[in-house]
Protein backbone atom coordinates (compact mmCIF):
# COMPACT_ATOMS: atom_id res chain seq x y z
CA UNK A 1 0.00 0.00 0.00
CA UNK A 2 2.91 2.41 0.95
CA UNK A 3 4.93 1.48 -2.18
CA UNK A 4 1.73 2.59 -4.32
CA UNK A 5 1.18 5.52 -2.56
CA UNK A 6 5.47 6.58 -3.22
CA UNK A 7 4.42 5.98 -6.60
CA UNK A 8 1.85 7.86 -7.02
CA UNK A 9 3.75 10.56 -5.36
CA UNK A 10 6.29 10.27 -7.76
CA UNK A 11 4.40 10.24 -10.63
CA UNK A 12 2.33 13.37 -9.30
CA UNK A 13 6.02 15.14 -8.59
CA UNK A 14 6.97 14.02 -12.16
CA UNK A 15 3.83 15.87 -13.37
CA UNK A 16 4.02 18.32 -12.09
CA UNK A 17 7.52 19.08 -12.67
CA UNK A 18 6.52 18.39 -16.74
CA UNK A 19 3.64 21.07 -16.51
CA UNK A 20 5.94 23.46 -15.03
CA UNK A 21 8.96 22.97 -17.57
CA UNK A 22 6.44 23.04 -20.92
CA UNK A 23 6.50 26.99 -21.67
CA UNK A 24 10.20 26.55 -22.30
CA UNK A 25 9.47 23.96 -25.82
CA UNK A 26 9.47 27.27 -27.41
CA UNK A 27 10.06 30.28 -28.21
CA UNK A 28 6.75 31.72 -28.49
CA UNK A 29 5.56 29.46 -25.59
CA UNK A 30 7.82 31.02 -23.63
CA UNK A 31 6.85 34.75 -24.37
CA UNK A 32 3.10 34.18 -23.82
CA UNK A 33 3.81 32.51 -20.55
CA UNK A 34 5.47 35.24 -19.59
CA UNK A 35 3.20 37.85 -20.79
CA UNK A 36 0.46 36.01 -18.97
CA UNK A 37 2.32 36.42 -15.81
CA UNK A 38 3.23 40.11 -15.80
CA UNK A 39 -0.79 40.52 -16.54
CA UNK A 40 -2.15 38.56 -14.06
CA UNK A 41 0.88 40.32 -11.91
CA UNK A 42 -0.61 43.46 -12.36
CA UNK A 43 -4.37 42.41 -12.84
CA UNK A 44 -3.79 41.08 -9.38
CA UNK A 45 -2.19 43.92 -7.37
CA UNK A 46 -4.47 46.76 -9.30
CA UNK A 47 -7.78 44.66 -7.76
CA UNK A 48 -6.28 44.62 -3.97
CA UNK A 49 -8.04 48.20 -4.30
CA UNK A 50 -10.63 48.18 -7.00
CA UNK A 51 -12.19 51.45 -6.26
CA UNK A 52 -8.53 53.82 -6.08
CA UNK A 53 -7.55 51.60 -9.47
CA UNK A 54 -10.80 52.11 -11.27
CA UNK A 55 -10.78 56.25 -9.98
CA UNK A 56 -6.73 56.15 -11.09
CA UNK A 57 -7.23 54.78 -14.62
CA UNK A 58 -10.38 56.43 -15.73
CA UNK A 59 -8.79 59.90 -15.08
CA UNK A 60 -5.34 58.71 -16.59
CA UNK A 61 -5.22 55.11 -18.50
CA UNK A 62 -1.31 55.79 -18.41
CA UNK A 63 -1.27 55.67 -14.34
CA UNK A 64 -1.28 52.39 -14.46
CA UNK A 65 2.52 52.36 -13.73
CA UNK A 66 1.70 53.96 -10.83
CA UNK A 67 -0.83 52.30 -9.69
CA UNK A 68 0.96 48.73 -9.70
CA UNK A 69 4.17 50.72 -8.06
CA UNK A 70 1.70 52.05 -5.33
CA UNK A 71 -0.16 48.89 -4.61
CA UNK A 72 3.18 46.73 -4.61
CA UNK A 73 4.44 48.50 -2.24
CA UNK A 74 0.45 48.45 -0.05
CA UNK A 75 0.43 44.69 -0.51
CA UNK A 76 4.43 44.40 1.08
CA UNK A 77 3.28 46.78 3.50
CA UNK A 78 0.06 44.94 4.53
CA UNK A 79 0.86 41.46 3.85
CA UNK A 80 4.85 41.13 3.95
CA UNK A 81 7.23 39.77 1.93
CA UNK A 82 5.54 36.47 2.35
CA UNK A 83 1.99 38.12 0.84
CA UNK A 84 4.04 39.22 -1.87
CA UNK A 85 6.09 36.24 -2.62
CA UNK A 86 2.56 34.76 -2.94
CA UNK A 87 0.96 37.04 -5.92
CA UNK A 88 4.37 36.80 -7.32
CA UNK A 89 4.23 32.81 -7.20
CA UNK A 90 0.60 32.89 -8.43
CA UNK A 91 1.38 34.97 -11.42
CA UNK A 92 4.03 32.73 -12.34
CA UNK A 93 1.85 29.65 -12.13
CA UNK A 94 -1.20 31.17 -13.63
CA UNK A 95 1.32 32.21 -16.93
CA UNK A 96 2.62 28.46 -16.88
CA UNK A 97 -1.44 26.86 -16.43
CA UNK A 98 -2.54 29.18 -19.15
CA UNK A 99 0.25 28.34 -21.66
CA UNK A 100 -0.97 24.76 -20.86
CA UNK A 101 -4.49 25.10 -21.06
CA UNK A 102 -3.92 26.90 -24.38
CA UNK A 103 -2.04 23.53 -26.09
CA UNK A 104 -4.71 21.48 -24.42
CA UNK A 105 -7.48 23.77 -26.40
CA UNK A 106 -6.08 23.57 -29.30
CA UNK A 107 -4.42 19.33 -29.73
CA UNK A 108 -8.15 18.75 -28.76
CA UNK A 109 -7.10 15.74 -27.44
CA UNK A 110 -9.27 13.20 -26.03
CA UNK A 111 -9.11 14.29 -22.37
CA UNK A 112 -8.42 18.00 -22.65
CA UNK A 113 -11.84 18.76 -21.38
CA UNK A 114 -11.09 17.23 -17.99
CA UNK A 115 -7.60 18.85 -17.87
CA UNK A 116 -8.66 22.14 -18.50
CA UNK A 117 -11.90 21.37 -16.41
CA UNK A 118 -8.91 20.93 -13.89
CA UNK A 119 -6.87 23.40 -13.98
CA UNK A 120 -9.41 26.37 -14.57
CA UNK A 121 -10.79 25.62 -10.89
CA UNK A 122 -7.12 25.93 -9.41
CA UNK A 123 -6.76 29.26 -11.27
CA UNK A 124 -9.82 30.34 -9.92
CA UNK A 125 -9.27 29.73 -6.47
CA UNK A 126 -6.15 30.87 -6.07
CA UNK A 127 -7.13 34.16 -7.87
CA UNK A 128 -9.80 34.63 -5.57
CA UNK A 129 -7.63 34.22 -2.66
CA UNK A 130 -4.89 36.62 -4.02
CA UNK A 131 -7.07 39.41 -4.62
CA UNK A 132 -9.32 38.50 -2.21
CA UNK A 133 -9.44 42.07 -0.03
CA UNK A 134 -10.03 44.05 -2.99
CA UNK A 135 -12.69 42.07 -4.35
CA UNK A 136 -14.34 41.57 -0.76
CA UNK A 137 -13.83 45.83 -0.14
CA UNK A 138 -15.62 46.23 -3.63
CA UNK A 139 -18.68 44.62 -2.52
CA UNK A 140 -18.50 46.35 0.98
CA UNK A 141 -16.69 44.25 3.54
CA UNK A 142 -14.29 46.64 4.33
CA UNK A 143 -11.17 45.17 6.68
CA UNK A 144 -12.89 41.11 6.12
CA UNK A 145 -9.68 39.54 5.15
CA UNK A 146 -8.10 41.11 8.82
CA UNK A 147 -10.66 38.65 10.48
CA UNK A 148 -9.90 35.46 8.48
CA UNK A 149 -6.73 33.24 9.73
CA UNK A 150 -3.40 35.10 9.41
CA UNK A 151 -4.74 37.83 7.42
CA UNK A 152 -6.21 35.40 4.66
CA UNK A 153 -2.50 34.10 4.00
CA UNK A 154 -3.62 30.56 4.95
CA UNK A 155 -6.39 31.23 2.04
CA UNK A 156 -3.80 32.29 -0.20
CA UNK A 157 -1.77 29.59 0.61
CA UNK A 158 -4.29 27.10 0.22
CA UNK A 159 -5.42 28.10 -3.42
CA UNK A 160 -1.93 28.06 -4.67
CA UNK A 161 -1.72 24.63 -3.35
CA UNK A 162 -4.68 24.17 -5.22
CA UNK A 163 -3.15 25.79 -8.38
CA UNK A 164 -0.32 23.20 -8.14
CA UNK A 165 -2.27 20.03 -7.46
CA UNK A 166 -4.51 20.94 -10.55
CA UNK A 167 -1.20 21.60 -12.67
CA UNK A 168 0.28 17.90 -11.63
CA UNK A 169 -2.97 15.86 -12.53
CA UNK A 170 -2.65 17.76 -16.13
CA UNK A 171 0.80 16.90 -16.50
CA UNK A 172 2.52 17.54 -20.03
CA UNK A 173 -0.44 18.87 -21.97
CA UNK A 174 1.23 17.02 -24.93
CA UNK A 175 0.64 13.76 -23.51
CA UNK A 176 -2.26 11.58 -23.60
CA UNK A 177 -3.98 10.98 -20.29
CA UNK A 178 -5.01 7.26 -19.79
CA UNK A 179 -7.67 7.65 -17.41
CA UNK A 180 -8.40 9.28 -13.89
CA UNK A 181 -5.84 8.32 -11.58
CA UNK A 182 -3.74 6.57 -13.98
CA UNK A 183 -1.18 9.23 -14.78
CA UNK A 184 0.16 9.79 -18.40
CA UNK A 185 1.74 7.99 -21.24
CA UNK A 186 5.02 9.64 -21.10
CA UNK A 187 6.41 10.40 -25.05
CA UNK A 188 2.97 10.03 -26.71
CA UNK A 189 2.31 12.97 -28.40
CA UNK A 190 -1.03 14.07 -29.26
CA UNK A 191 -0.30 15.86 -32.26
CA UNK B 1 6.97 16.82 -32.51
CA UNK B 2 9.32 19.32 -34.60
CA UNK B 3 12.81 20.09 -33.85
CA UNK B 4 11.98 23.79 -31.79
CA UNK B 5 9.51 21.82 -29.53
CA UNK B 6 12.57 21.04 -26.83
CA UNK B 7 13.84 22.44 -23.67
CA UNK B 8 16.69 24.39 -24.75
CA UNK B 9 19.41 25.61 -22.31
CA UNK B 10 18.76 29.47 -24.10
CA UNK B 11 15.19 29.29 -22.99
CA UNK B 12 15.82 27.80 -19.31
CA UNK B 13 18.24 30.45 -19.02
CA UNK B 14 15.99 33.31 -20.06
CA UNK B 15 12.98 32.03 -18.42
CA UNK B 16 15.32 31.64 -15.20
CA UNK B 17 16.49 35.09 -15.58
CA UNK B 18 13.16 36.45 -16.36
CA UNK B 19 12.07 35.37 -12.98
CA UNK B 20 14.61 36.72 -10.96
CA UNK B 21 14.30 39.87 -13.15
CA UNK B 22 10.49 40.03 -11.88
CA UNK B 23 11.14 39.19 -8.39
CA UNK B 24 13.62 41.76 -8.20
CA UNK B 25 11.63 44.41 -9.97
CA UNK B 26 8.79 43.60 -7.56
CA UNK B 27 11.17 43.62 -4.32
CA UNK B 28 12.48 47.15 -5.62
CA UNK B 29 9.30 48.42 -6.08
CA UNK B 30 7.95 46.93 -2.61
CA UNK B 31 10.48 48.50 -0.85
CA UNK B 32 10.87 51.84 -2.18
CA UNK B 33 10.06 54.45 0.17
CA UNK B 34 8.45 57.43 -1.39
CA UNK B 35 9.97 60.79 -0.39
CA UNK B 36 8.60 62.73 2.44
CA UNK B 37 7.25 66.27 2.79
CA UNK B 38 6.47 66.89 6.48
CA UNK B 39 7.72 70.50 6.72
CA UNK B 40 4.42 71.77 6.10
CA UNK B 41 2.50 73.25 9.53
CA UNK B 42 -1.12 74.44 9.07
CA UNK B 43 -1.82 78.07 10.22
CA UNK B 44 -5.43 77.31 11.39
CA UNK B 45 -6.67 74.15 12.99
CA UNK B 46 -10.15 74.23 14.33
CA UNK B 47 -12.81 72.04 15.60
CA UNK B 48 -16.02 71.52 13.52
CA UNK B 49 -19.23 72.38 14.54
CA UNK B 50 -23.03 70.78 13.63
CA UNK B 51 -23.34 68.59 10.60
CA UNK B 52 -22.18 70.07 7.04
CA UNK B 53 -24.17 70.22 4.24
CA UNK B 54 -23.89 66.73 2.95
CA UNK B 55 -24.70 65.78 6.37
CA UNK B 56 -21.88 64.60 7.50
CA UNK B 57 -21.23 65.21 11.31
CA UNK B 58 -17.86 67.74 12.38
CA UNK B 59 -19.34 68.72 15.91
CA UNK B 60 -15.88 67.95 17.94
CA UNK B 61 -13.91 67.09 15.22
CA UNK B 62 -10.63 68.63 14.07
CA UNK B 63 -10.54 70.95 10.71
CA UNK B 64 -7.27 72.12 9.23
CA UNK B 65 -7.85 75.43 7.38
CA UNK B 66 -9.96 78.65 7.82
CA UNK B 67 -13.75 78.10 9.16
CA UNK B 68 -15.21 79.70 6.28
CA UNK B 69 -13.44 77.90 3.56
CA UNK B 70 -15.69 77.68 0.56
CA UNK B 71 -14.77 73.61 -0.39
CA UNK B 72 -14.77 70.58 2.34
CA UNK B 73 -11.94 68.06 1.51
CA UNK B 74 -13.49 65.12 3.89
CA UNK B 75 -10.90 63.38 5.10
CA UNK B 76 -11.05 59.13 6.48
CA UNK B 77 -7.92 58.13 7.40
CA UNK B 78 -6.64 54.63 9.27
CA UNK B 79 -3.42 54.58 11.26
CA UNK B 80 -2.66 52.08 10.58
CA UNK B 81 -3.39 52.36 6.38
CA UNK B 82 0.20 52.24 5.04
CA UNK B 83 -1.66 54.17 1.65
CA UNK B 84 -2.73 56.82 4.04
CA UNK B 85 1.04 57.34 5.18
CA UNK B 86 1.89 57.94 1.65
CA UNK B 87 -0.79 60.53 1.11
CA UNK B 88 0.03 62.00 4.53
CA UNK B 89 4.19 62.17 3.16
CA UNK B 90 3.19 63.21 -0.65
CA UNK B 91 0.37 64.91 -0.90
CA UNK B 92 -1.05 66.29 1.50
CA UNK B 93 1.54 69.26 2.43
CA UNK B 94 1.07 70.50 -1.59
CA UNK B 95 -2.98 70.55 -0.85
CA UNK B 96 -2.28 72.66 2.63
CA UNK B 97 0.50 74.92 1.05
CA UNK B 98 -1.99 75.41 -2.48
CA UNK B 99 -5.36 75.21 -1.16
CA UNK B 100 -5.71 75.47 2.71
CA UNK B 101 -3.40 78.37 3.22
CA UNK B 102 -5.48 80.34 0.46
CA UNK B 103 -8.03 80.26 2.51
CA UNK B 104 -10.21 77.84 -0.40
CA UNK B 105 -9.90 74.46 1.84
CA UNK B 106 -10.73 73.22 4.41
CA UNK B 107 -9.83 69.46 5.71
CA UNK B 108 -12.52 67.55 8.47
CA UNK B 109 -9.77 64.80 9.82
CA UNK B 110 -12.01 62.19 10.02
CA UNK B 111 -11.53 58.34 11.04
CA UNK B 112 -12.42 55.21 9.41
CA UNK B 113 -10.82 52.31 11.12
CA UNK B 114 -10.98 49.22 9.03
CA UNK B 115 -7.51 47.75 8.62
CA UNK B 116 -6.20 45.98 11.37
CA UNK B 117 -7.17 44.68 15.34
CA UNK B 118 -5.60 47.77 16.48
CA UNK B 119 -7.18 50.46 14.05
CA UNK B 120 -10.19 51.42 16.73
CA UNK B 121 -7.79 51.61 19.85
CA UNK B 122 -5.37 54.33 17.75
CA UNK B 123 -8.24 56.19 16.64
CA UNK B 124 -9.35 56.32 20.54
CA UNK B 125 -6.14 57.77 20.97
CA UNK B 126 -6.71 60.25 18.36
CA UNK B 127 -9.91 61.54 19.46
CA UNK B 128 -8.50 61.66 23.05
CA UNK B 129 -5.51 63.34 22.24
CA UNK B 130 -7.83 66.15 20.15
CA UNK B 131 -9.98 66.42 23.21
CA UNK B 132 -7.01 67.15 25.15
CA UNK B 133 -5.29 69.84 22.61
CA UNK B 134 -8.13 71.43 20.84
CA UNK B 135 -8.71 74.45 23.55
CA UNK B 136 -5.16 75.84 24.01
CA UNK B 137 -2.95 74.57 21.43
CA UNK B 138 -4.92 72.36 18.27
CA UNK B 139 -1.59 72.57 16.10
CA UNK B 140 -0.04 69.90 18.91
CA UNK B 141 -3.13 67.50 16.69
CA UNK B 142 -1.38 67.97 14.01
CA UNK B 143 2.23 67.25 15.46
CA UNK B 144 1.22 64.07 17.05
CA UNK B 145 -1.11 62.99 13.80
CA UNK B 146 2.19 63.26 12.05
CA UNK B 147 4.68 61.60 14.13
CA UNK B 148 2.11 58.43 14.22
CA UNK B 149 2.25 58.21 10.58
CA UNK B 150 6.41 58.81 10.79
CA UNK B 151 6.43 56.10 13.01
CA UNK B 152 4.35 53.72 10.67
CA UNK B 153 6.27 54.39 7.69
CA UNK B 154 9.63 53.68 9.75
CA UNK B 155 8.27 50.68 11.32
CA UNK B 156 7.16 46.99 10.31
CA UNK B 157 4.80 44.69 10.64
CA UNK B 158 3.02 45.05 14.61
CA UNK B 159 4.24 48.42 15.15
CA UNK B 160 0.88 49.65 16.58
CA UNK B 161 -0.33 48.72 20.09
CA UNK B 162 -0.64 50.81 23.60
CA UNK B 163 3.02 51.17 24.55
CA UNK B 164 4.20 53.14 20.90
CA UNK B 165 1.34 55.57 20.66
CA UNK B 166 2.03 56.46 24.96
CA UNK B 167 5.46 56.66 23.68
CA UNK B 168 4.38 59.22 20.55
CA UNK B 169 1.76 61.11 23.16
CA UNK B 170 5.04 61.55 25.53
CA UNK B 171 6.89 62.64 22.51
CA UNK B 172 4.74 65.45 21.24
CA UNK B 173 5.12 68.44 22.86
CA UNK B 174 2.10 69.94 24.63
CA UNK B 175 0.66 66.73 24.69
CA UNK B 176 0.02 64.85 28.43
CA UNK B 177 0.16 61.49 28.13
CA UNK B 178 -2.05 61.27 31.41
CA UNK B 179 -5.08 63.37 30.60
CA UNK B 180 -5.27 61.20 26.89
CA UNK B 181 -4.35 58.04 29.51
CA UNK B 182 -7.41 59.28 31.22
CA UNK B 183 -9.85 59.49 28.52
CA UNK B 184 -9.47 56.42 26.98
CA UNK B 185 -10.56 55.31 30.25
CA UNK B 186 -13.47 57.15 30.92
CA UNK B 187 -14.40 58.33 27.08
CA UNK B 188 -13.83 55.47 25.18
CA UNK B 189 -17.43 54.37 24.69
CA UNK B 190 -18.45 57.57 23.91
CA UNK B 191 -15.46 57.87 21.60
CA UNK B 192 -15.74 54.97 19.84
CA UNK B 193 -19.46 55.91 19.04
CA UNK B 194 -18.23 58.88 17.26
CA UNK B 195 -15.98 56.62 15.65
CA UNK B 196 -18.99 54.78 14.26
CA UNK B 197 -20.82 57.78 13.28
CA UNK B 198 -17.30 58.85 11.10
CA UNK B 199 -17.22 55.26 9.51
CA UNK B 200 -21.00 55.27 8.65
CA UNK B 201 -20.88 58.73 6.98
CA UNK B 202 -17.50 57.22 4.59
CA UNK B 203 -19.91 54.35 3.93
CA UNK B 204 -22.47 56.44 3.18
CA UNK B 205 -20.28 58.63 0.72
CA UNK B 206 -19.41 55.13 -1.11
CA UNK B 207 -15.97 55.30 0.27
CA UNK B 208 -15.26 51.87 0.50
CA UNK B 209 -11.27 52.00 1.82
CA UNK B 210 -8.73 54.32 3.21
CA UNK B 211 -7.85 57.19 2.38
CA UNK B 212 -11.41 58.31 1.51
CA UNK B 213 -11.83 61.71 0.40
CA UNK B 214 -15.17 63.91 -0.69
CA UNK B 215 -14.44 66.91 -2.25
CA UNK B 216 -17.28 69.37 -1.34
CA UNK B 217 -18.38 73.07 -2.35
CA UNK B 218 -20.40 74.25 0.67
CA UNK B 219 -21.91 77.20 -1.41
CA UNK B 220 -22.87 75.48 -4.75
CA UNK B 221 -23.75 71.85 -3.33
CA UNK B 222 -21.69 70.45 -5.63
CA UNK B 223 -19.31 66.87 -4.59
CA UNK B 224 -17.08 64.61 -5.79
CA UNK B 225 -15.07 62.17 -4.19
CA UNK B 226 -11.66 60.28 -4.37
CA UNK B 227 -9.79 57.19 -2.81
CA UNK B 228 -7.03 56.18 -2.60
CA UNK B 229 -3.70 57.84 -2.58
CA UNK B 230 -3.68 59.58 -6.05
CA UNK B 231 -1.00 61.78 -7.26
CA UNK B 232 -1.55 65.45 -6.41
CA UNK B 233 -2.67 66.00 -10.28
CA UNK B 234 -5.65 64.38 -9.17
CA UNK B 235 -6.83 66.03 -6.15
CA UNK B 236 -6.18 69.60 -7.85
CA UNK B 237 -8.34 68.35 -11.07
CA UNK B 238 -10.99 67.62 -8.00
CA UNK B 239 -10.37 70.52 -5.91
CA UNK B 240 -10.22 73.00 -8.57
CA UNK B 241 -13.75 71.32 -10.83
CA UNK B 242 -15.55 71.55 -7.40
CA UNK B 243 -14.10 75.40 -7.13
CA UNK B 244 -15.49 76.02 -10.21
CA UNK B 245 -18.78 74.84 -9.89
Amino acid sequence: MIGVDRRRLRRSAADLRAALVYPLTTDVRLFGAGLVTIGTYVLLVLSTYPQFTRQLLERDVTDVTYGVSVLTREVYLTRGWLGLALVVVYSLLTGVAVTNAVTLLRHRRRSGATSIAGILPGVLAAGCASCGAGVLGALGFVGAMAVLPYDGTLLRVGGIALLLVFLARAGDPRTCSIGAGGGTDRGASAE
Amino acid sequence: MDDEDTITRRRAILAGGATLGFGAGVAYLATRSPSTDSTYEPATIHEGSGASGLGIELSGRPIVGEPDAQVDLYYWTDYLCPFCARFEANTLAKIGRNYVDAGQVRIPFLLYPNIGEYSMPAAVWDRCVWEQVRGDDPNAYWDWHGEVFDVQRSSGDGWADDATFADVTERVADVSLSDVESCRETRGDAIRDQLDADASAAQSAGIRGTPGFVVYNRETDQAGHLVGAHPYDNFETAIDRVLAT
